[in-house]
């Protein structure tokens, strides 16, 4: 089986048969600076879960959904060269349909409208998350409401969310501690990971998470050109 | 003639911007025509651009008719773009003989879906543009909420380069940003500019808006930065030609205002086309070798070379059938002898003249950067002409496969006449629309890339050759292929008297994503004789065009054969054939035949509080959402919808909506049906075989 071949040898399902880095109702971070990967790691994550069957909803406040759609085919595009999966093409159509893209204008998005369209999606047994990416959300001082206000809504529709987090080169902390502008909001996220450019590599630094999936990630890194877990 | 005068223009738009009343008022104003008649008039004549009746009753634009008018010195050719999408081909073949556009845009709705694949095509062929943000006079009007949407829906550096006096009601003109002046229209049809200082309330927001104009401007020219740098006054001249510049290599939209309905903006609108767009000779047109493999060869657009052309547009007339052409190089007049460039034809020029909608005008010459039109020549759209000894062809332009068909039989006898010459035409005119007659039903089928399109030709056919047709129900063309290897070994004998036939053909078929069909020989040894190898694939490719399952083409299929043999007297040539023919249903019942249906790209814009109903439309219809996009009041929801489950989709749409909203629908892909329908569709085939 083709798709059972992707995901074992997908970085992410190393390890074993532990379906999801996070479970129900909790938040994970993806932090790094612009430009180093965020959305590329996000992107993966879902692969691998939509490869497990698992439903993403992708949510994104600053690209349109062609741009988004774009990342989805390039990565899978490399994943699936990489391993010489064939025929990638039908497995590929076999994938979209437990993906979901939505897409913002930053001032437009709040968690009310978020639970309204979710609302839309499930009722009409349109689509049913399992989990949930969040791309571009700005964390501001005001940001912990809206976090607090998302973790209810996991709870309630059984999903796990991933979050991009854009930090500062001058917050940058050297040894694997949250930023300090974050370190308010650090108890909401159960696994965090930064990004850290690494020469050719960009090495994924866990700064928060269970010991299993500490260890089991702090040796994976991305490579610079095709932004791929290694 | 002074080609740098010359303007070839189109008016792209979504349906109901105006684009039409905004055509039928340029023609006003540059004296073509003598009275303004709106497009569903109540007098019933109709704005002029809408030569077809059948437009004018819908009030929509199908047909682009070319028409030819003058402002202030210059020469302006006005290419009328059809709005709808199912039009797109002819969208896209009058984009090519464009240099530049006006993008109307309605001051309400704003950017809407169409607009986006209008704006797609332009992108494509690379047409400069400037936006006219029309019907200013409408309630809940705001240009500067398009220029957002212009900027964030289309990515274009949107400018305005006026703004509007008073909004809604109270729209009374425009401050023209460049002159720093105030434009008023008077006289009963706004023929009367009137020119004034900005009135006071307004100008320091005008003085704000300049400065942004002459910031973006300033990009282009650096004589423009250092007048800037060192405050001196900035040159009207030098702020336009700024603004050419970056007008010409698409880095910038200007954006104008008006309402064409109301007479107010049409005149400056001209001005900006004069002053902004580019004339031929800005324009790099390119041809393709055809004696050098398609090598593209950039073209001059000296009158002196030989000449090139391009007929975009058939019209048939009651004067016989008027080619519209556009000259890229050389000329072409009276007299003169060119050759048509696929079919290789000889043609001598009869008439030449400039159409103006209705109305005609004769010609001694068209140069190059002209657009005209010949009488009598026959030919079918888009193809070449050029002068004798030259091998150039103008690129083919892309052209999509029929997804959907519908029968059609002629009441009567004279409409059977009427048909025909009309589905000639039609064939002619729009490569997307195929027509053929069925083998089997002896029915004539037409083929086109929607319900809506074939709907129109329906519709034409009627009312301009009065061939009253009945139609059957609209067929999907499914394919069908097949998922795995299989092996054949077919004797076809036959010895009941006389010559026999015997054959012997082996060999496996298997999937091939390279082309729809091949034919591989690995006979080795002279099993079946070189002379019948050719007839093998004969018979092979006989069978492609009707499977033997379902009756639909079969597509994605390798036919290897590697053994047979033959008899030294009764082997022939049809008697391969026909092995063939065995070969082939043999494997092709052990190859897992699949059933493969085109899926449409189906875009919806809707308000957003209609977000949930139309994803549950969309999902009731076997569509994949692939995403939405939120943009505040309006909605866009993208997703893949097989084309099986389209039909009536407008009408349950706009109930839903309360007609609020719109969608678009092109050709994707073509994939796998599902179990359930794929039964259903055997189903209705064997019921269908029965009945005949």
């Amino acid at each position: 089986m083709v798709k059972r071949d992707l995901i074992t040898r997908h970085p992410f399902g190393l390890q074993g048969d532990e379906p999801d880095i996070l479970s129900e109702g909790e938040f994970g971070a993806v932090l790094s600076r612009a430009g180093v990967g965020k959305t590329a790691l996000l992107v993966q994550l879902a692969l691998n879960a939509m490869l497990r069957d698992k439903n993403v909803l992708h949510i994104s406040l600053n690209d349109p959904v062609d741009k988004i759609t774009l990342w989805y085919k390039e990565l899978f595009h490399h994943l699936s060269q990489r391993h010489a999966a064939l025929p990638a093409s039908q497995l590929w159509n076999s994938l979209l349909p437990h993906r979901f893209i939505m897409t913002f204008k930053i001032a437009a998005f709040s968690v009310p409208k978020l639970r309204e369209r979710l609302a839309d999606l499930t009722e009409q047994d349109i689509f049913h998350p399992d989990m949930v990416i969040i791309d571009g959300l700005r964390f501001d001082e005001s940001i912990r409401e809206c976090l607090v206000e998302l973790k209810t809504l996991a709870a309630e529709q059984s999903l796990h969310v991933w979050f991009s987090v854009h930090t500062h080169r001058h917050e940058e902390s050297p040894s694997g501690v949250f930023p300090s502008s974050l370190r308010n909001i650090q108890d909401l996220f159960d696994v965090a990971l930064q990004l850290q450019p690494d020469g050719t590599d960009i090495r994924i630094q866990p700064l928060k998470g269970p010991a299993h999936v500490v260890s089991g990630l702090s040796q994976l890194a991305l490579d610079a050109s095709s932004m791929l877990i290694k | 003639m002074d080609d740098k005068k010359v303007r070839n223009i189109g008016i792209s738009a979504h349906i109901d911007s105006g684009k039409t009343t905004l055509t039928e008022r340029i023609l006003f104003y540059t004296k073509r025509i003598h009275a303004i008649h709106d497009v569903k008039g109540k007098d019933g004549v109709g704005a002029t651009m809408d030569s077809m009746e059948l437009e004018k009753e819908r009030g929509i634009t199908i047909a682009s008719a070319a028409t030819f008018c003058q402002w202030r010195g210059h020469e302006i050719n006005i290419i009328d773009t059809p709005g709808h999408v199912d039009f797109t081909v002819e969208v896209e073949r009058s984009l090519r003989v464009l240099d530049g556009a006006v993008l109307v845009l309605c001051a309400v709705g704003g950017v809407q879906s169409q607009s986006i694949t209008v704006d797609q095509q332009m992108k494509r062929y690379k047409v400069p543009c400037i936006a006219f943000v029309n019907k200013c006079d409408r309630s809940g009007a705001n240009p500067f909420r398009v220029i957002g949407q212009l900027r964030s829906k289309l990515g274009h550096n949107a400018v305005a380069m006026q703004m509007p006096i008073g909004l809604e009601n109270n729209f009374e003109g425009i401050i023209d940003l460049v002159s720093m002046k105030a434009v008023y229209f008077d006289g009963e049809n706004g023929e009367i500019v009137r020119v004034e200082k900005i009135p006071d309330a307004l100008l320091p927001e005008a003085v704000e808006k300049r400065e942004v104009l002459v910031d973006a401007a300033s990009m282009f020219s650096d004589e423009l930065t250092e007048a800037i740098l060192e405050e001196r006054n900035i040159p009207e001249d030098l702020l336009i030609s700024a603004l050419r510049k970056g007008t010409l290599t698409r880095e910038i939209t200007l954006v104008l205002m008006g309402s064409a309905y109301k007479n107010k903006g049409v005149q400056p609108m001209l001005d900006a086309v004069t002053a902004l767009l580019p004339c031929p000779a800005d324009m790099k047109n390119e041809a393709l070798d055809l004696a050098h493999n398609e090598q593209s060869v950039i073209l001059s657009s000296n009158p002196a070379d030989p000449a090139v052309a391009l007929a975009f547009k058939l019209e048939d007339g009651a004067y016989g059938q008027l080619t519209y052409i556009r000259v890229y190089q050389g000329s072409i007049g009276k007299g003169d002898t060119i050759v048509n460039a696929r079919t290789e034809k000889k043609v001598k020029v009869g008439r030449v003249v400039r159409m103006h909608a209705d109305q005609m005008e004769d010609l001694d010459v068209i140069p190059a950067g002209y657009i005209g039109a010949l009488f009598g020549i026959d030919c079918a759209s888009g193809d070449t002409f050029a002068s004798p000894g030259i091998t150039l062809a103008m690129s083919s332009m892309f052209v999509a496969e029929p997804v959907i068909s519908l029968s059609i039989t002629p009441k009567d006898n004279k409409a059977q006449i009427n048909m025909s010459k009309a589905l000639n035409r039609f064939t002619k005119e729009d490569p997307t629309f195929k027509t053929h007659v069925d083998d089997e039903t002896k029915e004539t089928i037409i083929e086109g890339m929607g319900e809506l399109h074939l709907e129109i030709y329906v519709e034409r056919m009627r009312r301009e050759y009065g061939a009253e047709v009945e139609t059957g129900h609209p067929r999907v063309a499914y394919r069908e292929t097949i998922t795995r290897k299989a092996e054949f070994n077919y004797t076809h004998k036959k010895q009941t008297g006389g010559s026999g036939q015997y054959a012997r053909v082996a060999g496996y078929i298997e999937p091939t994503t390279e082309g729809d069909f091949e034919f591989v020989n690995k006979v080795t040894g002279g099993s079946i004789p070189t002379q019948f190898i050719s007839a093998c694939e004969k018979g092979f490719r006989a069978c492609m065009a009707k499977g033997p399952k379902l009756e639909f083409p079969v597509t994605g299929v390798r036919v290897v054969i590697n053994d047979g043999a033959s008899h030294s007297v009764d082997s022939s040539e049809m008697a391969f054939q026909s092995g063939a023919r065995g070969g082939f249903l043999e494997a092709y019942a052990k190859a897992g035949v699949v059933i493969h249906e085109p899926v449409m790209k189906v875009v919806v814009e809707t308000p957003t509080e209609f977000q949930g109903p139309c994803m549950g439309l969309l999902n009731q219809r076997r569509g994949m959402i692939v995403g939405s996009q939120d943009d505040g009041p309006m909605c866009v929801i993208e997703s893949q919808v097989p084309l099986a489950e389209m039909f009536g989709f407008s009408t349950v749409l706009r109930s839903a909506t309360q007609g609020q909203a719109q969608f678009t629908m092109e050709f994707a892909l073509y994939k796998l049906v599902p179990q359930s329908i794929a039964e259903e569709l055997v189903e209705t085939a064997a019921k269908a075989k029965k009945g005949k």
